[in-house]
C-alpha cells in the first residue's frame, strides 16, 4: 500500500510535466518594389534605336545616363545581342522599346516589363506591313506568315512627336523632381519635329502623287503620312546592282515611272549613273537608325532629308 | 540524492528492456502532441507568409484555394487558365505590376514555372551561380532543384513530355540551365524558372524550323500563291539556342496565350483597392487576397488538427496510464527487494526517493528523445507536412 503510494506520485509527476519546445523558424520575403520616385542621377535609361535615344537625350534631366548600346555599323533593327548586353538593358532603370516589332531581339530576350515602355504603342490604331512574306503550312495549325511589319515609326514626325510624348510621361512619374527640365526638353523638341512635319506636309502635296521607288522597305510610314506614292525594292546603296535587278527595276519602271528612288545612303557612283541614264534622280533619305558617323545628330540628318526631297520635287531651290 | 540517483541508474541499466520499452512509449506520448504542433504552425506559418507576400492574384474564376496552390505553391491542381491579355490588362490599369505565371509542365520531376524578370525582384530571388534568365531556351534552377538534378549553370535540362504516347504531340524542349538561385526556403527552391514564352514553346504554342522560303522539294508538299506547305520531315527545333532563336515564333496572337495566374503588386494601398474594385464583377476573372485564402485553409487545418489532437492525448493517457500500471506492478513485485533495502536501515523515504529517481531518468530520457525528434521533424518534416496539405486541399 506504502508503494502504492509512490506510484501515484510518480503518476501525478509525469502527468504534471509541462513541456514546451518552441520550433521552427520561418524567413519571410519581403516583395522588392519599385519607388516612385527615383533620382536623376542613378536614373539609366536604355533605348534599341538612336531616335529614341536622340530624344530622350533632349529631355532627360542633367544627370540621368541615356545609352544607346548597339555598336557602330550594326543595324539596331537586325542587332543580336549577347547575354552580356541583354543584362545590361535588365538593369537599366528604364527601357524604351520602339514598337511595331522593331529590334527582333527583343522577342526572344527576357526583359523587366515593369521597367519596359514601348514609346509606339497608342500613337496610332495600327502599324503599318511592308511586303507580305511567304505563308507557309506545317502541322495542323494551318497557313501562317511571320510578321512584317514597317517599324521606322519616327520618320512619320507627328508619330515620333507621339513616341516622345510617352517618354516625357514615364520621365514624369519616374523623375518628379525634373518636371521643368523634362517639360521645357519635350516642348522644344516637339517644336523641332513638327517644323519639319509641315515641311513634309508640302512636300507631300508637291509630288502630287507622283511615283517614287525606295531601295528598302522602310519608308511605309513616310509614304502614310506624307502622301507618298513609293514602291519599295531591296537594294544595298554599297553594293553594285546585278543584271537581275537592273531589269527588275526596268520593269518596275515601265509600270511606274518613277522619278525619284530614295536611298537610306548614297548609293554606289554607278548605280547613281545607271539611274540617271533611265531618268531616275536618287534621293537619300536617311532613316537615322544610328546615330551620324560625320557628326550631327537626328535633328540634322533629317532636316538634310527634307532639304533633298524639297530640291527633288521643286519645292525649294536646290543647294 | 545522489546515491538514490545512482541506485535508480543502476537498477534501469540492469532492467534495460523494460526500462527502454517505457522510455520510448513515453516519447511518443510526449512528443507525438508537441511534434504535430509544431509541424502544424510551423507548416501554416511559412504558407501564409508566403500568401501574405503576395498581394493580388488574378485567375480565372472558380476555386480560389486551387488558384492559389498552383500560383503560389507551384502544386499543379488544374485551374483553368486566363490569358496573357490579362497581364497586359492589369499593366494597362497603371495600379499594379503584373507578373505572369504559367505552370503545368514539369522538367525531371520538378515545376517548370513560366514568368517574367520581375518575379525574381518581386520575391527578392538572387543568383548563387551563373547569371539570370536572358534569352529564350534557357532556364534557373532553384537550390532544391539544382543540388537533386546534380545541374549547374552550362548544363541542359529536358522538359518533361507532356504527350508521352502522343507521337504528333509536343516533344520535350532542351533548356539551357544559365544560373541556380539562393535558397529562399520556400516553393522557389524546388522550381525551374523560365521566360513565360520558353514555356509556351515547351507546350506546343510556338516553335522553331528550318526557313520555308527557300525550302528544297523535299519538304515541301506543295506551294501556291505564296503559300507554303511543308512535310513531315521539317525539321523542327528542341532547342533554343542563338543561331536558330529568331526562327521561333507565335502563331496567332500572343495575348490570347494562357497564364495560370497572374501576380497583381499594386503601386500603393489605394491602387490595391481601385484594382480590387475593378474585378468584383468581372464575369470570368476572381482576384484574390492570397493571404485570406491561406488564412481560410489554415483555420480548417486547424479544426482538423484539434480532431487529431484529441485523439492523441487519447491514446497519450492510454499510454500514461499504462505507464502508471507498469510502475505499480513493477513495485509490487519488488515488494521482496524493498524489505529488504528496510531491514539493511534504509528508511521509507530513501526507498520512495529511488523510485522517484527511476521515473525522474525514464521520463528525462522521455523528454530529450521527444524534442530531439521533434526538432528534426520541424526542420525536415515541415516540406513534407506542406506538400501534404497543398496537394490535399
Amino acid at each position: 500500500m506504502r508503494i502504492g503510494k509512490h506510484g501515484r506520485a510518480g503518476a501525478v509527476v509525469m502527468m504534471t510535466t509541462v513541456i514546451t519546445i518552441v520550433l521552427g523558424c520561418s524567413k519571410r520575403a519581403v516583395p522588392d518594389q519599385d519607388t516612385k520616385s527615383e533620382r536623376a542621377d542613378s536614373f539609366v535609361i536604355y533605348t534599341v534605336n538612336y531616335p529614341l535615344s536622340y530624344f530622350t537625350g533632349r529631355m532627360a534631366p542633367a544627370g540621368a545616363q541615356v545609352v544607346f548600346p548597339v555598336p557602330e555599323g550594326i543595324d539596331p533593327a537586325f542587332w543580336n545581342p549577347s547575354a552580356d548586353a541583354v543584362q545590361d538593358f535588365q538593369a537599366a532603370s528604364l527601357i524604351l522599346l520602339n514598337g511595331a516589332g522593331y529590334a527582333q531581339w527583343t522577342r526572344y530576350a527576357t526583359l523587366p516589363r515593369a521597367r519596359i515602355l514601348v514609346t509606339a504603342d497608342g500613337c496610332r490604331d495600327g502599324y503599318l506591313h511592308t511586303e507580305q512574306s511567304v505563308r507557309h503550312q506545317h502541322g495542323p495549325e494551318g497557313a501562317h506568315a511571320h510578321s512584317d511589319l514597317a517599324f521606322t515609326t519616327w520618320l512619320d514626325l507627328r508619330l515620333a512627336v507621339c513616341q516622345a510624348s510617352h517618354v516625357r510621361d514615364v520621365l514624369l512619374q519616374r523623375l518628379p523632381d525634373a518636371k521643368d527640365s523634362i517639360t521645357a526638353g519635350f516642348e522644344t523638341l516637339e517644336q523641332d519635329l513638327l517644323d519639319l512635319d509641315a515641311r513634309l506636309r508640302v512636300v507631300g502635296r508637291a509630288s502630287k502623287g507622283r511615283p517614287l521607288l525606295a531601295s528598302h522597305p522602310v519608308y511605309p510610314y513616310l509614304a502614310d503620312a506624307y502622301g507618298l506614292s513609293i514602291q519599295s525594292l531591296h537594294l544595298e546603296p554599297d553594293q553594285t546592282l546585278r543584271g537581275d535587278d537592273w531589269k527588275r527595276l526596268d520593269a518596275i519602271l515601265k509600270e511606274r515611272h518613277a522619278e525619284w528612288m530614295l536611298w537610306e545612303a548614297p548609293p554606289l557612283e554607278a548605280t547613281k549613273a545607271g539611274l540617271s541614264q533611265r531618268g531616275v534622280t536618287t534621293v537619300v533619305f536617311d532613316p537615322a537608325g544610328q546615330p551620324p558617323v560625320g557628326g550631327g545628330d537626328f535633328l540634322s540628318v533629317m532636316k538634310a532629308n527634307v532639304d533633298r526631297l524639297e530640291c527633288a520635287v521643286g519645292v525649294k531651290a536646290c543647294r | 540524492m545522489k546515491d538514490s540517483m545512482y541506485l535508480a541508474w543502476r537498477y534501469l541499466c540492469h532492467h534495460r528492456a523494460k526500462t527502454l520499452l517505457l522510455v520510448l512509449s513515453l516519447s511518443v506520448f510526449l512528443g507525438l502532441p508537441l511534434i504535430m504542433r509544431a509541424m502544424s504552425r510551423a507548416t501554416q506559418r511559412s504558407l501564409l507568409d508566403r500568401a501574405e507576400a503576395t498581394p493580388l492574384l488574378l485567375g480565372k474564376k472558380g476555386s480560389s484555394l486551387d488558384l492559389v496552390v498552383e500560383a503560389l505553391y507551384f502544386q499543379l491542381k488544374g485551374a483553368e487558365a486566363i490569358t496573357e491579355a490579362d497581364v497586359d490588362a492589369i499593366q494597362a490599369t497603371g495600379l499594379a505590376l503584373g507578373i505572369p505565371i504559367r505552370t503545368g509542365l514539369m522538367a525531371r520531376g520538378f515545376p517548370l514555372v513560366g514568368t517574367s524578370l520581375d518575379y525574381f525582384r518581386f520575391r527578392n530571388l538572387r543568383i548563387a551561380e551563373g547569371r539570370g534568365l536572358a534569352m529564350m531556351g534557357e532556364c534557373v534552377l532553384g537550390t532544391e532543384a539544382a543540388k537533386t538534378l546534380g545541374l549547374g549553370p552550362g548544363d541542359a535540362l529536358l522538359t518533361s513530355p507532356s504527350t508521352l504516347f502522343d507521337l504528333a504531340g509536343v516533344y520535350s524542349l532542351k533548356l539551357n540551365v544559365v544560373g541556380v538561385l539562393q535558397p529562399s526556403y520556400g516553393p522557389d527552391d524546388e522550381a525551374v524558372f523560365v521566360d513565360v514564352r520558353t514555356a509556351w514553346v515547351a507546350e506546343g504554342k510556338g516553335h522553331g524550323h528550318q526557313d520555308l522560303a527557300g525550302a528544297g522539294p523535299d519538304l515541301v508538299l506543295k506551294r501556291k500563291a505564296g503559300t507554303v506547305t511543308a512535310n513531315a520531315k521539317l525539321l523542327q527545333y528542341n532547342e533554343i539556342n542563338e543561331s536558330n532563336v529568331d526562327s521561333f515564333h507565335f502563331h496567332g496572337d500572343p495575348s490570347g496565350y494562357p497564364v495560370s495566374a497572374v501576380i497583381a503588386v499594386p503601386h500603393d494601398e489605394k491602387s490595391g483597392v481601385l484594382l480590387r474594385g475593378r474585378y468584383v464583377d468581372a464575369e470570368a476573372r476572381q482576384l484574390v487576397r492570397p493571404a485570406r485564402v491561406v488564412d481560410s485553409l489554415n483555420k480548417q487545418i486547424f479544426r482538423f488538427e484539434r480532431i487529431l489532437e484529441i485523439v492523441v492525448w487519447t491514446v497519450g493517457l492510454a499510454t500514461a496510464v499504462m505507464f502508471v500500471l507498469v510502475m505499480v506492478l513493477s513495485w509490487r513485485l519488488r515488494a521482496e527487494e524493498l524489505r529488504t533495502m528496510t531491514r539493511l536501515g534504509c528508511s521509507r523515504w530513501k526507498a520512495a526517493q529511488i523510485m522517484g529517481s527511476e521515473i525522474v531518468i525514464m521520463v528525462g530520457a522521455s523528454i530529450f528523445i521527444a524534442g530531439v525528434f521533434g526538432i528534426v521533424m520541424a526542420q525536415y518534416g515541415e516540406t513534407w507536412l506542406q506538400n501534404l496539405i497543398l496537394r490535399g486541399a
